[in-house]
């Protein structure tokens, strides 16, 4: 499928059961998200991640809602699995997506402009040298004798100072490599856009609709 | 009004991927929180105490780059990352990047994009809860809870969008304003 409309579809769909509730078409979403996961390769412990994470925060969840509010079964039955299909639906996204192919379909499909596209492509592909640099300033911290946590504000300041040093290189090299913003772009690799990926997007969403609003618990 | 240009959006996406993987680092603490508050039913009090940390990468980017959207756009892309790294809340991580992203918009929306100070950041604190709240309010049930109970829960968000959002996020704009990396 389309990388911008499954996207799309992900988020609608999000969207939409976190306003309505019925639990059956959570489950039933749980259970296509997995079939498609299992068809799409995910390893069994990447599963067993997706499965445990919110079985313990949601689980939590609605024992909290139990002691402390007014919740029907019902309601709290609709909470659960709620929690349960964002996770599995966010995890057949991010695992059946390559960041790179989303991108270059944002860019060609969905018209995203390319200054951002582009820009957003360089900076994720500094994410290993990112996680690097946080353990760098907090290893030459801790040789001056200081510990940085998560709220000491040298550790942001210097992240930030990395951050600036970094984009003005970034944009220097791509704007010396000829990159002009705003300026029409060829496309070495093109994604395509066809009739089954709208056909896809709108059966699944009529689906949802029928699930929704025919009545089910 | 300042556009977007290809340096301001790699920074903001930096910034947005230093917070993720700040952020990401503290996942094992709100396990933890989680464990601890659970028994007693106090479990979205964890969610309420970290809940500043998580909106932060919004007022900073918002304060930083100083461009209409850098505060959404710098919330949603650290919600990204999270996604892509596996996050606790899954497909609705994006959904949230964007409400508290939009959350915190509001306070510099405020302030028209011209003061950068104390007020903006308050202003962009209580936006950031107000608008937040109302999203847990359906996404999380929120509204089972007892009035009472809820207060608390509102009270302690505010706590921590504040004392994270406004507090450390006006420490750390100070220590940029002292080495003269920030605009006027």
């Amino acid at each position: 499928m389309n990388p911008s409309l499954k996207l799309a579809l992900l988020v609608l769909v999000a969207l939409e059961i976190s306003f309505t509730h019925v639990w059956t078409v959570n489950v039933v979403l749980i259970v296509v998200s997995l079939i498609l996961m299992l068809a799409g390769h995910v390893s069994v412990k990447r599963l067993a991640l997706l499965t445990l994470i919110p079985a313990f925060f949601g689980g939590a969840l609605v024992w909290s809602l139990t002691l402390r509010g007014t919740a029907t079964t019902h309601f709290l039955l609709v909470i659960f699995t709620r929690m349960v299909a964002y996770v599995y639906m966010g995890g057949w996204f991010a695992q059946t997506t390559d960041p790179l192919t989303l991108t270059r379909s944002l860019e060609q499909n969905a018209k995203l402009p390319s200054k951002f596209a582009y820009g957003f492509l360089a900076a994720f592909n500094l994410m290993p040298k990112i996680q690097a640099e946080v353990s760098t300033i907090k290893a030459a911290a801790m040789m001056r004798g200081q510990v940085l946590h998560f709220w000491s504000p040298q550790l942001y300041f210097k992240v930030i100072l990395a951050a600036m040093n970094w984009s003005d290189q970034l944009a220097a090299a791509m704007t010396s490599h000829g990159f002009v913003e705003d300026a029409p772009r060829t496309h070495a690799t093109t994604i395509p856009l066809v009739a089954r990926d709208w056909v896809l997007l709108v059966g699944s969403l009529i689906l949802v609709q029928i699930g929704l609003f025919v009545g089910l618990p | 009004m300042k556009r977007w240009h290809i340096r301001d959006i790699i920074l903001v996406t930096i910034l947005a991927i230093f917070m993720g993987v700040i952020f990401w680092a503290i996942t094992p603490l709100y396990s933890a929180l989680t464990a601890l508050f659970a028994p007693m039913g106090l479990q979205p009090l964890a969610n309420e105490i970290l809940l500043g940390v998580w909106t932060m990468a919004g007022p900073l980017a918002g304060f930083v780059i100083r461009i209409p959207g850098a505060a959404t756009l710098g919330e949603l892309l650290g919600a990204v990352v999270e996604m892509f790294l596996g996050g606790v809340w899954g497909a609705s991580t994006l959904i949230s990047g964007v409400v508290q992203g939009f959350g915190s918009e509001l306070g510099f929306m405020a302030t028209r994009y011209r003061h950068y100070n104390w007020v903006t950041l308050t202003l962009s604190a209580l936006t950031t809860t107000l608008v937040t709240f109302a999203w847990s309010l359906a996404r999380e049930g929120y509204s089972a809870y007892h009035l009472g109970f809820l207060l608390l829960l509102f009270a302690v968000r505010f706590a921590s969008v504040f004392v994270f959002g406004g507090i450390l996020t006006k420490l750390i704009t100070n220590l940029l304003d002292r080495a003269h990396v920030l605009k006027h």
